[in-house]
């Protein structure tokens, strides 16, 4: 059997790996792997969960391949399952964050001006300077931790991983304005917090 | 034209960016923004919070792992 060449499209794969194709199914499985990895690492913010997450995900796309029909792209779905795989493992650790992300949204005066100055509310964009790269990368780990779930997942794929708003809300089952609404509150306490590692009070 | 408080405007940036925000409304912030030097410096720490983010939060899929979820695979699907 011919191995499956990278000009083979995913949906072609995936209808192979269906029939028991089983070079198909690692074709899908070695294309995708990277990007499932980093979903789940960022959405779990453990090795050792992104490490499972990754493991059930193919599996159940393994599983579930002949009921795919194709209503969906199959990177949707792939995102879809991966997702859900890695908010089960999140699930299964039961921690909840003492901390909350509210206090680093932005605050306003009596008419709605910003209360900061413009040298304050600038803070998040110098943190690069600020911290050092591991130091930046433990914290950035932890301030996506804090963030409530709806607004994670949402977050993560549109901001980190980069999906359209509209491939996110197929992936998360919900219109694309709650899409949108989940990632602009994620942006606005993240801004924050970013400003808050810098030693600015938002 | 309707004045822009930051508050108001804030919530409006992520429609912004995003292109779904109705013309008028569009004119309305970016002429508020140019002349308040607050949400000017507010919209540019919005805009880089995803990069840096993004870039702080990017991980490399350890190579051993790349064969071991094969093998892993490979396992569950021959039992």
């Amino acid at each position: 059997m011919a191995v499956p060449g990278v000009d083979t499209s995913d949906e072609t794969l995936a209808g192979r790996a269906a029939a028991g194709d089983e070079p198909a199914f690692e074709a899908l499985v070695i294309r995708y792997q990277a990007r499932v990895f980093r979903l789940a690492r960022r959405l779990t913010g453990e090795d050792g969960d992104a490490q499972d997450a990754l493991q059930d995900a193919f599996l159940q796309v393994h599983r579930h391949l002949p009921s795919f029909r194709g209503e969906a792209r199959f990177s949707t779905w792939l995102y879809r399952i991966a997702t859900n795989a890695a908010l089960m493992l999140r699930r299964a650790r039961a921690r909840r964050p003492a901390e909350s992300l509210e206090e680093f949204l932005p605050r306003f005066d009596g008419e709605g001006r910003h209360a900061a100055t413009p040298a304050e509310l600038r803070a998040p964009c110098r943190v690069e300077e600020t911290l050092d790269r591991q130091l930046l990368a433990e914290r950035a780990r932890a301030g996506i931790d804090l963030l409530p779930d709806l607004y994670r997942e949402a977050f993560v794929l549109r901001d980190l991983e980069e999906l359209s708003t509209a491939d996110v809300a197929e992936v998360l089952g919900v219109e694309p304005a709650a899409v949108r609404q989940r990632v602009h509150r994620a942006r606005l306490m993240l801004r924050g917090y970013l400003g808050a590692l810098t030693g600015v009070k938002p | 034209m309707t004045d822009v408080a930051c508050a108001s405007g804030v919530e409006l940036l992520m429609e912004y960016l995003e292109g779904t925000l109705a013309a008028d409304v569009r004119t309305d912030l970016e002429s508020h923004v140019a002349g308040c030097p607050r949400c000017t410096a507010f919209v540019a720490s919005y805009r880089e919070t995803p990069r840096i983010l993004r870039e702080a939060s990017a991980v490399t899929m350890p190579p051993d792992l790349e064969e071991s979820l094969l093998r892993f695979l490979r396992s569950r699907r021959n039992r």
